[in-house]
C-alpha cells in the first residue's frame, strides 16, 4: 500500500469547524480524497498526480471515504462508482445530506461511461465525472478547475460572512449565528453570553485624528477580543464602533471576566497615531448561568441596553444580567 | 494455457515513471490471477466480476491494453446471464489468465 503519501493535513471546515473568521486558512496544496476499492488506481493516480501541488489521500471504501470527509474537510473528493460495502452513488449521497462535506466538490470516477451514470452522479451534486481507463492530462485538467472552483468559492464564501477591516464575523453572520447558539442554548439549557461593545466618543477619534487612525483603534480592539476570546466564541464586529461576542457555555460572571481584559487591556493601551489620547470601550453582557428564559430580540435588547446603562453612568465600564438570578452588577474602571 | 504474443507497452519501459507503474502491476499481477483462478474454482461470479472491472479499469493505465481488453470481454460475458454464456465465460477467463500469466511470467 503507497502510505508514503498520505500525509494528512486535518483542517477545520469553513461553516462549522471555524467559529472565529480570522482563523480562517485558504491552503497552498489543497487536501484531495480519492475513494476507490482498487490498489491500481490509487498507485496509479499517486504516481501521475506527483507533481500536482496536491496531498492526495488514500481511502478504499465509500463508508471510510465518508468519515474520512466528515473529519478533515478535503478540497476535493474523487470517488468511483462501483464499490463494495457503500458504493459511490450511496456515498455521494451520504455527502451531500452532511451540512459538514455538502460543499466538497466531488469528481466521479467510473469504469462504465453509461450516460445514465453520469446524469445520475450529476443529478446527486458531483461536479464533474471520469471514465477508466483515464487520460491522464484530461484528468489532470480536469482536476484543476475543479480545486480553482472550490478555492473562488470559498474565498467568496469566506467574504460573505468576514468583516474586510477587522477579520471578524460581519453583521450578516452574526445575525446567522446569534440565532443558531441561541437555539442550541435553549435546547440544551446550558448558560450563555451575549456582549455588545462600543468604543467611547469615537467620533473625536475620527475627527480629530483622521479616519486611519478610527480604522487602527477599530482593527486594534479587533485585536484584544481575538485574543481573549475561545475558538467556540463567535466575536463579530456588529457595525461601525460596535462590535458584539456570542459566548457559548459561558456564564455572565465567567463573561464579565473576559470582558474586563479587553476593556482593561484598551484603557491601557497606547495608539502610535495619538499617544496621549487614550480609548475606552463600555460593555453590555446579557446571559444565562443556568438556561434561556427569555427570547431571542429581548435577549439582544438586554444586552444593548445595559451598553447604554454603562455609557450613561459615565462610559468605561461594564453592565451585567443574569437572567437566571434576574441580578444586575457592575463593574467599574479600577 | 493459449500463450499470446504480449502486446508492446503503451507505456516507455525507459521512463522511470512508466517503469514504476509498470513494474507495480506485474509485481500485482500472480496474486490477481491466484484470486482469478480462487473464484474461478469457486464459481464465484461477483469476485470475478469485481477483478475483471477493475483490469479493465486499470490494466491500459499501467500499459496493459491487451489485459484491460480481455477484462472488458470477460466482464461483458458475466452481463450476460444466459446458461449458455457459461462456457464463453470461462472461455474469456482462461484468455484473461493466460495474458496475465504470459506478462508475469514475461519479465
Amino acid at each position: 500500500m503507497p502510505s508514503s503519501v498520505s500525509a494528512i493535513h486535518t483542517r477545520r471546515g469553513l461553516d462549522l469547524g471555524m467559529h472565529t473568521a480570522h482563523n480562517a486558512n485558504l491552503d497552498a496544496t489543497p487536501l484531495v480524497l480519492l475513494v476507490d476499492d482498487s490498489k491500481f488506481v490509487h498507485r496509479l493516480l499517486v504516481t501521475r498526480l506527483r507533481s500536482e501541488s496536491i496531498t492526495l489521500h488514500s481511502e478504499y471504501d465509500g463508508k471510510a471515504g465518508l468519515e474520512f470527509a466528515i473529519a478533515n474537510s478535503p478540497a476535493l473528493i474523487m470517488l468511483d462508482l462501483d464499490m463494495p460495502i457503500m458504493d459511490g452513488f450511496e456515498t455521494l449521497r451520504n455527502l451531500k445530506d452532511n451540512p459538514i462535506t455538502k460543499d466538497i466538490p466531488v469528481i466521479v470516477l467510473s469504469g462504465n461511461s453509461a450516460t445514465q451514470d453520469k446524469v445520475t452522479a450529476f443529478d446527486l451534486g458531483a461536479v464533474d465525472f471520469i471514465c477508466k481507463p483515464f487520460e491522464l492530462t484530461e484528468l489532470r485538467a480536469r482536476l484543476r478547475v475543479s480545486l480553482q472552483l472550490h478555492s473562488v468559492m470559498q474565498m467568496l464564501a469566506q467574504k460573505a460572512m468576514i468583516d474586510g477591516l477587522t477579520g471578524l464575523y460581519n453583521r450578516a453572520m452574526f445575525d446567522q449565528r446569534w440565532q443558531e447558539e441561541y437555539e442550541r442554548c435553549v435546547r440544551h439549557g446550558h448558560p450563555m453570553s451575549l456582549v455588545m461593545i462600543d468604543i467611547d466618543n469615537f467620533k473625536s477619534i475620527n475627527d480629530g485624528y483622521g479616519h486611519p487612525a478610527g480604522d487602527a483603534v477599530i482593527s486594534g480592539l479587533a485585536r484584544m477580543m481575538i485574543t481573549e476570546v475561545r475558538k467556540s466564541d463567535v466575536a463579530c464586529r456588529y457595525g461601525g464602533e460596535e462590535f458584539s461576542i456570542i459566548l457559548p457555555e459561558t456564564s455572565p460572571e465567567d463573561a464579565l471576566a473576559i470582558c474586563e481584559r479587553i476593556r482593561i487591556q484598551c484603557e491601557k493601551t497606547v495608539w502610535p497615531n495619538h499617544p496621549g489620547r487614550t480609548v475606552t470601550i463600555s460593555i453590555g453582557i446579557a446571559g444565562t448561568s443556568v438556561e434561556a428564559t427569555l427570547d431571542r430580540d429581548q435577549w439582544l435588547g438586554q444586552a444593548d441596553k445595559n451598553l447604554y446603562a454603562a455609557k450613561n453612568a459615565g462610559r468605561n465600564q461594564t453592565r451585567v444580567t443574569d437572567f437566571a438570578t434576574d441580578s444586575q452588577g457592575l463593574s467599574r474602571a479600577g | 494455457m493459449h500463450a499470446q504474443d504480449p502486446a508492446p507497452f503503451s507505456l516507455d519501459p525507459n521512463n522511470p515513471e512508466d517503469a514504476e507503474l509498470i513494474g507495480f502491476f506485474v509485481d500485482e499481477l500472480p496474486a490477481r490471477v491466484d484470486t482469478l483462478r480462487t473464484a474461478a474454482e469457486n464459481e464465484d461470479l461477483d469476485s470475478i466480476k469485481r477483478l475483471a472491472h477493475q483490469l479493465k479499469g486499470a490494466a491500459p493505465s499501467y500499459g496493459f491494453p491487451t489485459i484491460g481488453q480481455a477484462a472488458a470481454q470477460l466482464e461483458d460475458c458475466l452481463k450476460d446471464t444466459g446458461i449458455n454464456s457459461l462456457v464463453q465465460i470461462k472461455a474469456e477467463l482462461d484468455a484473461l489468465i493466460g495474458l496475465c500469466d504470459s506478462y508475469a511470467k514475461g519479465s
